[in-house]
């Protein structure tokens, strides 16, 4: 029961006037995040980022997390409402959520989406209460050669797990690496892949990379299609949203079914994405009612939701407590975590207790608190919908550049930056996964340092990746996974050997 | 109008030139085992082969029209094609002009331009719009963050 007694200790940190002022900064900033089109979690929390580095580290950790809790909440606001997904993580509430609200019932549509999430974010905050000290505690033991083997698990889990086609993937982490390795090496010390360009010596920051793939690669996707913004009505009956909430353990089996998917998801870096539409995908093959999905369904918008928010707390679990993120959004926050000193990993645990157990209880009183502003504000938000897409997008450009430029006043971040948009959108636009192009650019380097130094230790054999059970699971897991797509491909033409993969374009649509 | 295939053979380009580019680049840092352990250019020559393989694999799979590709001959119709310049000419052309103009004045022009000349607003709106842009970056950064912007070259010239 340690740690129920930490988590008393977090609460007295999280439930402090300041901190509590901050939630509702970083939820309302997170809500219109999520609400734009083109502006996101990850480069939201990215944009905030440069603005957190003068604070305590765990005050400038609640600020990202309410943002990021924020701006889960705020993509389904619109993807109820507009049928515009705010979030690509919130795409598949549009099937059932927006057919609902369409019908008359915005407001059971909305109480029922923000319920569910509540719902999944619980349960992936209680799972990190539990199981993220234990995890620490064990990784504690670890040494460079299982650090590198649970690295290169995690990426191989995207190639095997992630839904976008296996070598794109491939090339989209390989980029990751490549890009994490220009400037200057930690290990010894020469310069590497500038390319003649000496102020590459830096290095490229993954806010740089982030802001142009996530923001002006997203605009770019954006403004290809024209908005309508055929709103549906905005008003909140708020006896309908006791209603809703309460007829929710009704469908308690979906509920846990979801977060179940979710918090797996998000813990194996599958990413909230994903796991919204496994879960839709799985509800709509089992659920009884499974024929009216797309209709306005209930378990329609129970499903991605619970599923979508136990994926995107559950991404910080692995982030803290080994140092790898499970989302693109978590990478970032990692990012920060760096710059404010503090090393993820399992010493965490024990350096910054009062960080993680204060981010922890932080999860739970912000949730309640995203839940409260979101339904308050969903009016406001929805007005901002009907502000036109061609005012909004310059905004979005220029916050997006003087984002890149702050990180370290340069001018090459910027042009950098636009360099970054371009590639994100044509990685859009194809369906190469973004999410492990970012994870590699954040924790590239940590993974090569890990395999340095266990070759230094093992004077150059390989035999050091299955010198014990741990090591030699982790990698052979690995390896598997890799081979997994390679396996089903191979199974799908032993079975079918004339008909061509139909099932592509949904495998497609997935990773949107 | 853009297709899919000439889309796909354009990244696969791209990401190969990449990766051949960081092969060359990483092998002036030394590949391989050396007293001092692997060496620094081991690495990212690595993934530069992985990169230029995986590239190879995506422009055979754009060459060779597969059923996936098949269903979607167009990516970008003409008229998207338009709205995208619409939105990205301008933004690098803000992005050109900034060691110029400065981030306040290249914003504030930024934001005119892109909204009264496809008179999406009057021009009164639009540059009150401008105003109030180039003022928020002034009063967030300069005053509430002490972060300096960039005021350009012909602030310097003006003696700011």
């Amino acid at each position: 029961m340690d740690n129920l007694q930490e988590l008393l200790h977090g609460f007295t940190i999280a439930v402090t006037a300041p901190h509590l002022l901050l939630m509702v900064v970083g939820v309302l900033l997170g809500i219109l995040v999520g609400v734009l089109p083109g502006l996101g979690a990850p480069n939201g929390v990215s944009l905030l980022l440069p603005l957190t580095f003068g604070m305590q580290p765990v005050s400038a950790i609640i600020l990202l997390s309410s943002m990021y809790w924020g701006a889960l909440f705020g993509g389904s606001v619109t993807s109820i409402l507009f049928n515009i997904p705010g979030e690509p993580s919130s795409v598949a509430t549009t099937f059932d959520g927006y057919p609902m609200a369409r019908d008359g019932r915005p407001t059971t549509a909305l109480a029922t989406a923000f319920g569910s999430a509540a719902f999944g974010a619980l349960v992936g905050v209680i799972l990190i209460t539990f199981l993220a000290s234990w995890v620490a505690q064990a990784a504690l033991a670890f040494g460079p050669a299982e650090y590198f083997a649970v690295y290169f698990l995690a990426f191989a889990s995207f190639v095997g797990m992630g839904g976008a086609a296996p070598i794109k993937t491939v090339v989209a982490l390989a980029l990751g690496f490549a890009i994490a390795a220009i400037g200057i090496d930690t290990v010894s010390g020469s310069v590497r892949l500038t390319m003649g360009v000496d102020e590459l010596v830096k290095g490229v920051s993954f806010v740089v990379a982030v802001m142009g793939l996530f923001g002006i690669g997203e605009l770019l996707v954006a403004v290809e299609e024209e908005f309508h913004a055929r709103a549906v009505s905005s008003k909140i009956d708020w006896r309908e949203v006791f209603r809703a909430v309460g007829r929710l353990p009704r469908h308690g089996v979906a509920l846990l079914r979801s977060a179940a998917i979710g918090c797996w998801m998000g813990i194996t870096p599958g990413g909230p994405t994903a796991a919204s539409f496994m879960s839709y995908g799985i509800a709509r093959r089992f659920s009884r009612r499974g024929r009216h999905f797309g209709t306005g369904e209930v378990e329609g918008i129970i499903s991605p939701e619970t599923a979508d928010h136990a994926a995107g707390t559950s991404a910080l679990l692995p982030m803290l407590s080994l140092g790898i993120p499970g989302s693109a959004t978590a990478a970032v926050m990692m990012g920060g975590l760096m710059i404010w000193g503090l090393n993820p990993g399992p010493m965490l645990f024990v350096d910054s207790k009062d960080f993680v157990w204060g981010l922890i209880a932080s999860m739970y009183v912000g949730n309640i608190v995203a839940v409260a502003l979101v339904l308050l504000t969903v009016p406001v938000f929805a007005a901002l919908m009907r502000i036109p897409f061609v005012v909004i997008a310059p905004l979005i450009v220029i916050i997006c550049v003087v984002g890149a430029y702050s990180v370290s006043n340069s001018y090459l971040d910027v042009v950098m930056m636009l360099g970054f948009g371009v590639v994100g959108y044509l990685f859009k636009k194809l369906f190469y996964p973004l999410a492990p192009l970012v994870l590699a650019i954040v924790i590239g380097d940590k993974a090569e340092d890990a395999f340095r130094q266990s070759m230094l230790i093992s004077k150059g054999s390989l035999g050091i990746f299955f010198a014990n059970k741990l090591v030699t699971c982790l990698i052979v897991g690995g390896i598997a996974l890799l081979l997994l797509p390679l396996l089903l491909q191979l199974t799908r033409l032993w079975r079918k050997p004339a008909s061509p993969a139909t099932d592509a374009p949904v495998q497609e649509r997935a990773i949107i | 109008m853009i297709s899919r295939r000439a889309l796909e053979l354009a990244t696969a380009v791209l990401t190969g030139s990449f990766g051949v580019a960081v092969v060359v680049s990483s092998l002036d840092n030394g590949i391989g085992w050396s007293s001092a352990g692997v060496d620094a250019g081991t690495f990212p020559c690595l993934t530069g082969i992985i990169v230029v393989l995986g590239s190879l694999y995506n422009l055979l799979r754009g060459v060779v029209p597969a059923a996936t590709l098949a269903n979607v001959p167009i990516a970008i119709t003409s008229i998207e094609l338009r709205r995208l310049a619409g939105l990205f000419v301008p933004a690098a052309i803000f992005v050109a002009a900034i060691p110029l103009a400065g981030m306040y004045v290249a914003s504030a022009l930024y934001v005119f331009a892109v909204l009264a000349i496809p008179r999406h607003q009057s021009v009164p709106r639009a540059l009150a719009m401008a105003g109030a842009t180039a003022l928020a970056l002034y009063l967030v950064f300069e005053r509430m963050f002490q972060v300096s912007l960039p005021h350009g070259a012909l602030a310097a010239a003006l003696g700011f």
